[in-house]
Order: C-alpha cells, then structure tokens, then sequence
C-alpha cells in the first residue's frame, strides 16, 4: 500500500509536468489555432535561461522567475515574428513551422550549453513525508502543488480580469474581438506568452529529476499530446485531467507491469488512446466538431 | 461637416475590383441606407470603413481619414461594426458578450448601467442573459450582437444585413428596437439592408450601390416613390 | 522551353539517355559514388512515401522513419533466416503496411492533427522497443546482414549491383506512386486535402482517403527500409530516432511537398545535410537544420522543386495588364471567398 501510494504521488508529479505542458498547448491553439509542437523545447529554453541566470550569481527562486518573465516575452516574440505569418492559413502547414521552431530551439540549446546533461536544483529539499503511511517525496508534492497553484491563477486571470475576458474573445471570434476595439495582435502576444511562461514552469520544476540536456521534453511533450487527444483540444479541465490519469497510469504499469518496465512506459499513453478511442471518437471530453460548409 | 464621408472610395480582393466608386455622407445624429443586389458591394463598403479591407478614394470620420487603421483603431475613434453574420461570441455567455463591447469603456458603474439598458431594450436577451451566445435564435443573437456595438458609445454604428436569416417579423422587431436606440441616443446610423422596405423605415436617406458604383443618392421619400426603385427592391 | 518538353519526341529522346545514363554510370563511378546515388535513392523513396500522406493528403506524419526502420528490421531478420529474397521484399513492404494501417485506422477517427500527434510516438516508442525486443532485433547492437551482394554470373561489384537493384526498386516505385496520385484516388486524395467538409459531401470519405494514404506511406516506408537494409547491410534503434524524423519531414518540406522531384531533392538533402552541418559544428547542426525549414516555409513554401515555377511566375507578373471591371458573379465569389477566409472561430477539433 505503502509502494502505491508513492507511485500515485510520483505519479501525479510528473500528471502535472504534462498538465501544464498540455495545458500551454491548449491555450496556444485556442488563441492562434494551432497546435505548438515546440512547446517543450521552449520549456527546455526557460530551463535553460534559468540555469544561466543562477551562473551570474542570482538565487534559485530569483533565477527560476526571471527565466519565467523572459519566457513570456520570448513566447510573445515568436508569435509576432514567426508565427503570425501562418495563423490564418492551414493548420498543417502551421504544425510544421512549429516543428521547424522545435528544432531550431533544441539546436539554440545544444549550441549555448551544449548536449551534455547539466545539472539544475531543485527548489523543494530531497526529503520524504509520511503520508498515510507511504514515504512521499517532498518534491513531488512540491511540484503538484505549485503547479495546481499556477493553473488556479490563469483561471483566475481568464474568468475575472478584463485580459482574461479579451483573451477569450480573441480566440473566439477574432473580428467581433477587433470590432469592439480590442487589439487583437497584442492579445495574440500574451496568449503565447502566457502559454510559454506556463512551459517554463514546468520546465524548471522537472529540471532537476530529468538534468538540463536539450532533448529533455522530448517525451514529455508526447506524453502532452496524449493528454491533449484524450482531453480534447477545447477542455482545459479534461486536459489536465487526462494529463494526470496518464502520469499515474505509466508509473503503476512501469511498476506493476513487468514487460512495460520504465523505458516502454512511453507507450502507455498510447494504449490508452486505442482504447478510448474506439469507445468515443471526439476523446474523453471534447465536443464533437460541427463543420459547416 | 458630415460624420462620415466616402469619395469614390474603391476596394478589391485578390485581383478582383468589387467597389469601383462609392459615395455617401452620414450626417451627425443621421441615418442612411445602403441598398442594392447581391454582389453589389454593401458589405465590402462596410468593411472599407472599419478596415478589414484595404480601400483607396476619401474616407473621412470627423474629418480625418481613416484610411490604413486596424479595426480596433476605428472602433476607438467611436465607430462600432456589426457584422453580417452577427458575430456572437458563442462560448462566452450575454453578460461577458457585452462586457466584451464594452471593451473600450472604463467606468464600471457605467458599463452595468448600459448592461441593464440593453437588457431592457431587448428583453428578450435579459431572459437569456446567463445563456452562452451559441444558445441563442437568430433574432437573439442578432439583437446581442446591436446591444453588443452600442455598449461601446458609439457615435456611428454600422449595421450589415441585420435582417438576414431572420423570419419577417422577428426582422421587423429588430428595427423596431434599434429605431428606438436612435430616437433614445442619437447615434448615428449606416444601414445596409437587403430588404428596402426595413431600411426605408429606419433612415433618413439611402444610395444605391450597383456593382460597386454609388448610382442613386436621395431622402427616403424621394427613393420609394421612385419606380425603378418600387420595381427593383420593393416588389412593384 | 516546356513547349520543347511536350513534344513526344523529346520526351521519349530524353528517356532513352536516362536510362542509358542509368546503366553506364554505375559502371564508371567509383564506389563511394555509387554508394551516395544508392543511399540517395533510398531515402528519395522514404520521402515519396512521406509525401503521400502529407504531402499529397495533408496530414502532418511524423513517423515515417518508424516504417523504414521497421521494414528494415524486417528484412534484416528475413535475411539473416535465408528467406526467398522475394519473400523478404514482401514482408518488407506488408508489415510497416498493416502497422500504419492499425495506427491510422485508429488516429485518423480523430480528425485535425490527431495523426501528427500520434505518429510522433512512434519514433519514440519505436527505439526501445527496438532494444527491448532483442530476440528479434539483435537489440542495441542491431542486426547486420549481407544479402545483396552481387551474383558471380553478373560480374558486377556488389556497390554496382546494389545500385542497380535500388534504382529499380526507386522507379518503379515512384511510378506506381506517380500513377496513384494522378488517377482517381489521387485526386480524390486532393478534394480531402483542401476541404474535408466538401469532400464528405461529394461522397468522398475524408476518413477513408486518411487511412488509405497512411498506408500506402507505411509500405513504401517498408519498402525504403528493404532498400536501407540492401545499402548499409546494417540497422539498429539508431535507424528510427526521433531526429532522423524531423530530418525526413524537413527533407520533404525542402525538396518539394506534393511533388515527385522534391522527393528526390529530398532523398539528396537527407543524404547530405545532416553530414555538412555536423561537419560545420555539431552543436550547430539541429539549429542550423531548424533555421533551413524555416527558411524554406518563409521564403519558399513549395520547397526547391516549385523554385522553376516561382522564378517563372515572377518573369510573368512583371508584364501583367490592369484588371477590366469585374462581373458581378466574379465579385461576388471573390467577396465570398474573402469572407470565408474571415478569422471567425474554427470548430474545435
């Protein structure tokens, strides 16, 4: 019992790591209609900004928000130079910028700090807590709830602010957006930005167990997409939910499952998806699309 | 001076011309139609004016031109579009669809005050003021989408097809209401509309767009009595 | 110039020296040469079968590589249990063909850019469970194998054989893809691509056409494998890692996506520009890599292939005549298409 319920918090840990990744590509094609496949390779930049920032002599938590400040701009930048171009055309050829963009990020990474493996500190100390009996690591816990933390206060900011609300029209309806005299360019901006911030969150929270090296999101970033497809691209909250079943679920079957062990763990998601998906096509809950001609 | 003015304004899409010298004048507090066929170029003169599309010629809102602005600048400088097609902010719910046209404003007590205007306004949307904006019929969604512009204080509100998909009757409602909100507020009002008849009884004056060309330019009792006209839009 | 290329005369004229040119080089190049124009031909095919499903049907596929590491892990078992060479081709082809055809059954249900989001797994998955099945895989070492090494009765040196042998397996492949895309289902493929919505109400199964085409890039995946394992008579996890993804997709991209010349422009990027840019720094090899695809979606979204019709079309505009007045059915159109082009919320996926 002890074993399980350290395997469901460590599970929920890494639940959340893919949460708030899932959750920035959410945010990001609900703003701009695409789907960001670089997102992990902008939370490994953050990862990295911070790991630059404690080398000039800032503290960890100094170093983990400026990373943080600098993510959004940096993902406000991408979206105005790069991005804006394809936002308006079709969505594969979008998917396939941001693939360039994931390999241009990774290749900055791998270029500025090189391929080897660096090591990054955790903000949570390496101890346990007793929890119902199991040894729980400090840092799970620590990264769940600043993570839960951080999704509260982008509710927060979408449904109470005015930002918020014009952040949701602009992903709506983009001309009722610019007609009420909203500007829709900059609100485009702080979607991406918002969404990158997000992504270093997470990136610096996971630093530490996986060591800074340029593919560290890789899958990650596929563990995301799961969560997205079984979340359904227009449900934050089925998102983040999938999110954390996936983040359970691969550690007990890496666990409890011999043949799947660490390295195939990768594939549960993937297991789960088939399933689901013969049983309801639009994912666990998305809307079934209405497209009119 | 006139609120707004267009001198053979012209506008193309691709390497298509669609508006080949449009000219009408809005005056202060007034209201002017826009009529004519399908194709002819209402909706395009409309967008020329918020910017959604890159127009040459004369267009001026207070005496400047207003040529070259994004649309959200044109709705700052007090000119609110209402699209054709309505454009309802579906997920978002009627309160948070009128907080979003009151985008622009900054006094809180202010915007409730018009929130409940509107709501009285239209009644029909103060039943369905916690409903998201996709529930709505289409003569709802269309008074949303009116309540929408006039939360911002415009002094010039541009109307596009606001009777289009609607049931006769439910189309009459509509300009019943936004009759009252000129009468009640003074903004003024360019109307383009399909069905003449509605429009004649919402506007002081209209032009006649054909194929991109302003051909007809008259006071409202001047155009209805003409033939052409009676045979052309009124049905004889 | 292309008045001068329809002339069936011509045509057939050209034909003739290129297959003579075909014959003779190999005999004359030296065996690295032959080896590159080999591995080229292999990877020409990879990105054809890309191209099928991306390019042509237009669903964003990351997992090609996992095909031809899959087609070549099964020749290379085929080929180290002495099957009939024949039987090894066949299965080479099949199997990558039934896996895509599981995988797109499932993620094409999804629509939008599900299959994207799947196959992305499937370089990711594919590696370990390369390493983890080493009963058949040979594991991290991988499985070598030397099965195409030219017959005595030929006379040939095995790198002529072996290219000969590809270049075979390349054409008349890319002429049964060629005849594919051009024929009903091709265009069929075409109306899904643009506009899944008209495509549906033409009778045209947008799901269909997905899974068709995704198959169909499985197997010449397998096939590209087939050929891989007859050139470098070595495979391992390494052949299907995530990045030689990526490099397929820009590879594509570069040469020419929905075009047969690209995939061959493709097949010759694959083969030497990740070599180049690890000569440059390989630190700078992925950013360098990154910055390329981004350049060529920019600048040049139809890749290298469309650079003859671009440089055409700029010949052409620069003596254009005004527009006369339209009609008014044109205007109309033009507006509607505008309109629909209107940033209003798509539905969501």
């Amino acid at each position: 019992m002890g074993t399980f319920i350290q395997l469901l918090i460590d599970g929920l840990s890494t639940g959340s790591i893919y949460a708030a990744l899932a959750l920035a590509i959410v945010l990001v094609h609900q703003a701009t209609g695409m789907v960001n496949f670089a997102q992990g390779a902008m939370a490994v930049l953050s990862g990295y900004i911070a790991y630059s920032l404690l080398g000039v002599g800032l503290p960890l938590i100094g170093a983990i928000i400026g990373a943080v400040v600098i993510s959004f701009f940096v993902g406000a930048l991408i979206e105005r130079l790069l991005i804006r171009r394809f936002e308006r055309g079709d969505e594969h050829t979008a998917v396939v910028v941001t693939i360039g963009l994931l390999t241009l990020i990774t290749g900055i990474c791998a270029w500025f700090w090189s391929y080897n493996n660096q090591l990054f500190p955790s903000l949570f100390p390496n101890q346990t807590i007793p929890v119902f009996g199991a040894s729980v690591s400090l840092r799970s816990l620590g990264t769940i709830i600043v993570i839960l933390v951080i999704m509260g206060l982008l509710q927060l900011l979408f449904v109470g602010t005015k930002l918020g609300l014009a952040l949701r029209a602009v992903s709506i309806n983009q001309q009722s957006a610019a007609f009420a005299g909203m500007p829709v360019g900059r609100l485009l901006m702080v979607g991406w930005g918002l969404a990158s911030a997000l992504g270093a969150v997470a990136g610096v929270l996971v630093a530490p167990q996986l060591t800074l090296t340029p593919g560290m999101m890789d899958t990650a970033l596929v563990y995301a997409l799961a969560a997205v497809i079984l979340g359904g691209l227009s449900s934050p909250i089925g998102v983040v939910a999938a999110a954390g079943i996936i983040g359970v679920l691969e550690n007990l079957a890496a666990v409890y499952v011999p043949f799947i062990g660490h390295d195939l763990k990768v594939a549960v998601p993937f297991l789960l998806i088939f399933v689901v998906l013969i049983l309801r096509p639009q994912g666990l809950f998305g809307r079934k699309a209405v497209v009119r001609v | 001076m006139p609120l707004l003015e267009l001198e053979g304004v012209t506008a193309s899409y691709d390497s298509v011309q669609v508006l080949d010298g449009v000219s009408l004048s809005v005056p202060e507090r007034g209201a002017v139609g826009v009529l004519g066929a399908n194709g002819a170029g209402k909706t395009t003169t409309l967008r020329a004016i918020t910017g959604v599309v890159r127009a040459g010629g004369s267009i001026r809102f207070d005496g400047r031109d207003i040529r070259g602005l994004r649309p959200d600048q044109v709705a700052a400088l007090g000119i609110a579009h209402v699209p054709e097609g309505r454009g309802t902010l579906g997920d978002l719910s009627v309160r948070d669809n009128l907080r979003v046209g009151a985008y622009l404003g900054k006094d809180k007590a202010g915007i409730a005050r018009d929130i409940d205007y509107c709501l009285e306004l239209f009644p029909q949307l103060r039943e369905r003021v916690k409903s998201n904006g996709s529930a709505l019929s289409g003569g709802e969604q269309q008074m949303l989408a009116v309540a929408r512009a006039f939360m911002a204080k415009p002094r010039l509100l541009l109307l596009d097809e606001a009777s289009l998909g609607l049931a006769p009757s439910t189309a009459k409602n509509v300009y019943q209401a936004i009759r009252r909100l000129r009468e009640e507020s003074g903004i003024a009002m360019l109307v383009v509309e399909q069905n003449a008849n509605l429009a004649f009884s919402l506007v002081d004056s209209a032009t006649v767009l054909e194929t991109g060309r302003s051909v007809l330019t008259g006071p409202t009792e001047e155009l209805r009595a003409m033939d052409e006209i009676r045979r052309a839009y009124l049905g004889g | 110039m292309s008045n001068l290329l329809k002339k069936p005369a011509v045509r057939w004229g050209a034909l003739v020296v290129l297959v003579a040119l075909a014959v003779v080089l190999p005999l004359m190049l030296p065996e690295v040469a032959n080896d590159t124009i080999a591995r080229i031909c292999v990877f020409a095919v990879a990105v054809l079968g890309l191209n099928v499903v991306m390019g042509y049907g237009g669903q964003v596929s990351l997992g090609q590589i996992f095909f031809l590491g899959l087609g070549s892990y099964v020749t290379a078992y085929g080929a180290t249990n002495d099957w009939n060479i024949v039987l090894t081709f066949l299965a080479a082809l099949v199997l990558p063909a039934i896996a895509g055809l599981v995988i797109a059954l499932a993620a094409a249900r999804l629509g939008g850019l599900a299959i994207a989001m799947v196959t992305i797994a499937l370089p990711i998955v594919g590696l370990p469970l390369a390493r983890r099945l080493d009963h058949w895989t040979g594991g991290s070492q991988g499985l070598s194998s030397r099965f195409s090494d030219a017959p005595e009765w030929t006379g040939l040196y095995h790198d002529q054989w072996q290219l000969y042998i590809v270049l075979v397996i390349a054409v008349v492949t890319f002429v049964l893809v060629r005849n594919f895309v051009r024929g009903k289902f091709g265009r069929a493929l075409a109306i899904v691509k643009e506009n899944e919505a008209v495509a549906s109400s033409m009778g045209i199964s947008p799901y269909w056409y997905k899974v068709l085409s995704f198959t169909i890039a499985s197997m010449v995946g397998g096939i590209s494998g087939f050929m891989y394992m007859s050139v470098v008579q070595y495979t391992s996890p390494e052949t299907l890692a995530f990045h030689h993804s990526i490099t397929l997709l820009a590879a594509m991209v570069v040469g020419g996506s929905a075009t047969l010349a690209g995939s061959v422009i493709g097949g010759v990027y694959f083969v030497f520009v990740p070599v180049l840019t690890n000569a440059i720094n390989p630190n700078l090899t992925a950013m360098l890599q990154g910055a390329i695809l981004l350049l060529v979606l920019f600048l040049l979204p139809g890749g290298l292939a469309s650079l003859p019709r671009r440089i055409a079309g700029l010949r052409r505009s620069s003596g254009s005549r005004p527009g006369a007045p339209p009609r008014e059915e044109a205007a109309t159109r033009a507006v509607q298409k505008a309109a629909s082009k209107q940033p209003t919320r798509k539905a969501d996926q």
